[in-house]
């Protein structure tokens, strides 16, 4: 194991040991060991250079590529905290995290010129666009301060990733330096990576999974191959990119992988340097993952476990052999993770999930009412905080952990967290609407969003449908978007969500 | 058939995609389809639904590919080739 105290230090350890060794690769273009860490290097000097210090906050707002990688590793090198942007995310969505956490400067692409411009007209203080090579790409409005670094330390914050938020607005969850390597050693051992591994990046920077690629493969000194946004859509092309590329390491969303099965792009393509297929975010099914095994020779399976809070905390190995038709478990927690069950504050093997960790976020960005709700001590040891997970889970006699289910309105869609009630917030803000109901159902879960209108006026589904499209992250836009004269109430009164989902299902 | 036929290919493929798929967003024919925001992995199979039974062609998985289907341009030129 590498010694790094910052993660971008994992950078400058390999430029060391093996410059020429590839870090990334994306289509044709390569960036080696020693050109990460000089990239690293020129864009921290040009983000000083526009005013950015230790501590502050700078956007990443590209779409998957080499310039994903340089971003990151610039931005923590200059001492700043890396706060992913989806380009896929709405105008109104970006500004809302660029607001959330201050961002001062921004590192983009120039075809995104368009968009970056948009949220930079609406947010004062963000007034500097760089390239990942530091070029500036759009204009800063007012000069940039004189700079006096104040030194780096450990507890920096390293990245913000914002996720969707049950009031409305989105809750950043921020990892330092010492949670994210710490979750980064802890993977590296538990799939034992080497420098001959090629790790397949199907996970965007906003969605937690890709820390692994982009730091856990880079701490081994391992190639991770970046797989474009179009691969990801298209699974003749995904497959075809996996066996090409002769990856090692497969870590991703079930939905990735359960693509290739269900469209048939698994035949005739060699997947036999495969070594490890490790899948998480939401349940796998086992009949999916049998029928992809029958395509991957050598490649053992893992089933990995934890929130975005606390970083992968428990872990499955499997053996397809011995796969039933029963839910695939959670797991047995990692060495490095404390994690414990209550029952109405009472330690059981049946009941919420709590997970202490060195691997834990530091807490929401600037949300003291969050952090209060999300941390809590337990027993005897009042100094360790322990995250409440709202996982319901049970734990069986051989030890492991079976989810259960959400002790909230949170579900999961392709292995992204969707909060229903700030779907519904959204949608309510629309003058057309007087309630709105989001559901889910199927299998994919696929959203659907019911609405009534208020007295004398006609809604338009299709008027509301782009207002979702506007003011909701992608994946949280519903399929199914419909107006109901009157919704159906249950006894008490409320709104009959379990009628609508069924309803939904067909 | 016959009203369909007026359009030509491309303005049937276009306006399918802008909306069905993009909820009214407008598209240059040479600009990416499959880039964050756009259209996802299951629009890209309605897209092949829709292409199949208005062209009367087959379109088979090996070639729902980045070649045939990243834009309106591609994806007209990819029509046309199966139906010549």
């Amino acid at each position: 194991m590498i010694e790094a105290q910052y993660i971008d230090d994992i950078a400058a350890i390999w430029a060391k040991r093996a410059p020429d060794a590839v870090a990334f690769t994306f289509g044709d273009a390569t960036l080696s060991y020693g050109a990460l860490d000089a990239g690293a290097d020129r864009l921290a000097q040009a983000l000083w250079a526009n005013g950015v210090q230790t501590g502050d906050r700078v956007g990443v707002f590209v779409d998957k590529s080499l310039d994903s990688a340089l971003a990151i590793y610039g931005i923590m090198r200059a001492g700043a905290a890396y706060v992913p942007m989806d380009p896929g995310a709405p105008v109104e969505r970006l500004v809302q995290i660029a607001q959330a956490c201050g961002i001062k400067a921004m590192v983009s692409q120039e075809r995104k010129q368009s968009v970056f411009e948009e949220v930079t007209a609406r947010v004062p203080d963000l007034t500097t666009v760089l390239a990942s090579d530091g070029t500036p790409i759009h204009a800063a409005l007012k000069p940039p301060q004189p700079v006096d670094l104040r030194p780096r330390a450990p507890d920096d914050v390293a990245y913000i990733i914002f996720t969707s938020g049950s009031t409305g607005t989105p809750k950043g969850i921020t990892h330092t330096h010492k949670s994210g390597l710490a979750y980064v050693r802890m993977s590296v051992a538990l799939y034992g990576l080497t420098p001959d591994d090629r790790l397949s990046n199907h996970s965007p920077l906003h969605f937690d999974m890709s820390t692994f690629d982009m730091f856990s493969g880079p701490f081994a000194g391992a190639t991770t191959v970046i797989i474009s946004e179009m691969h990801m859509k298209l699974p003749a092309s995904l497959a075809q990119l996996i066996e090409q590329e002769w990856m090692t390491i497969w870590y991703s969303v079930p939905h990735a992988l359960i693509q290739l099965v269900e469209r048939g792009a698994l035949q005739n393509r060699d997947f036999s340097a495969l070594r490890w297929v490790v899948f998480g975010g939401e349940p796998m099914l086992p009949g999916q993952l049998r029928a992809f095994g029958a395509h991957t020779p050598n490649a053992r399976f893992s089933n990995s476990y934890g929130p975005a809070e606390v970083n992968q905390c428990s872990f499955k190995h499997l053996d397809l052999a011995d796969l039933t038709e029963a839910p695939i478990s959670i797991g047995t927690p990692c060495d490095h993770a404390d994690l414990v069950i209550l029952d109405d504050d009472t330690p059981a093997d049946e009941g919420e999930l709590y997970v202490a960790t060195p691997a834990m976020m530091a807490g929401y960005w600037n949300d003291d009412t969050r952090n209060a709700a999300a941390f809590r001590s337990i027993g005897n040891a009042p100094a360790r905080r322990y995250y409440r997970t709202g996982d319901l889970v049970r734990r069986d006699d051989g030890g492991e952990l079976h989810f259960l289910g959400r002790s909230d309105r949170q579900v999961k869609v392709r292995g992204f967290r969707i909060e229903l009630d700030e779907i519904e917030l959204v949608m309510a803000r629309h003058p057309d609407v007087s309630e709105a109901a989001a559901v889910v159902s199927g299998n994919p879960p696929r959203i659907a969003v019911y609405i009534t209108a208020p007295p004398d006026i006609d809604a338009d589904s299709a008027d509301l449908r782009a207002f979702a499209a506007q003011n909701l992250p992608p994946q949280a836009v519903p399929t199914i978007l419909r107006v109901l004269p009157e919704f159906k109430r249950t006894a008490t009164g409320k709104i009959d969500r379990k009628h609508l989902a069924e309803a939904s299902d067909v | 058939m016959s009203d369909q036929t007026a359009l030509d290919p491309k303005s049937m493929i276009r306006d399918f995609i802008v909306s069905k798929l993009l909820n009214g967003r407008a598209i240059a024919d040479d600009e990416n389809l499959l880039l964050s925001g756009l259209i996802d992995s299951l629009g890209v199979f309605e897209l092949v639904a829709f292409l199949e039974k208005t062209f009367s062609i087959a379109v088979p998985l090996d070639e729902v590919v980045l070649e045939n289907f990243t834009s309106v341009a591609t994806i007209e030129a990819y029509v046309a080739a199966k139906k010549a």
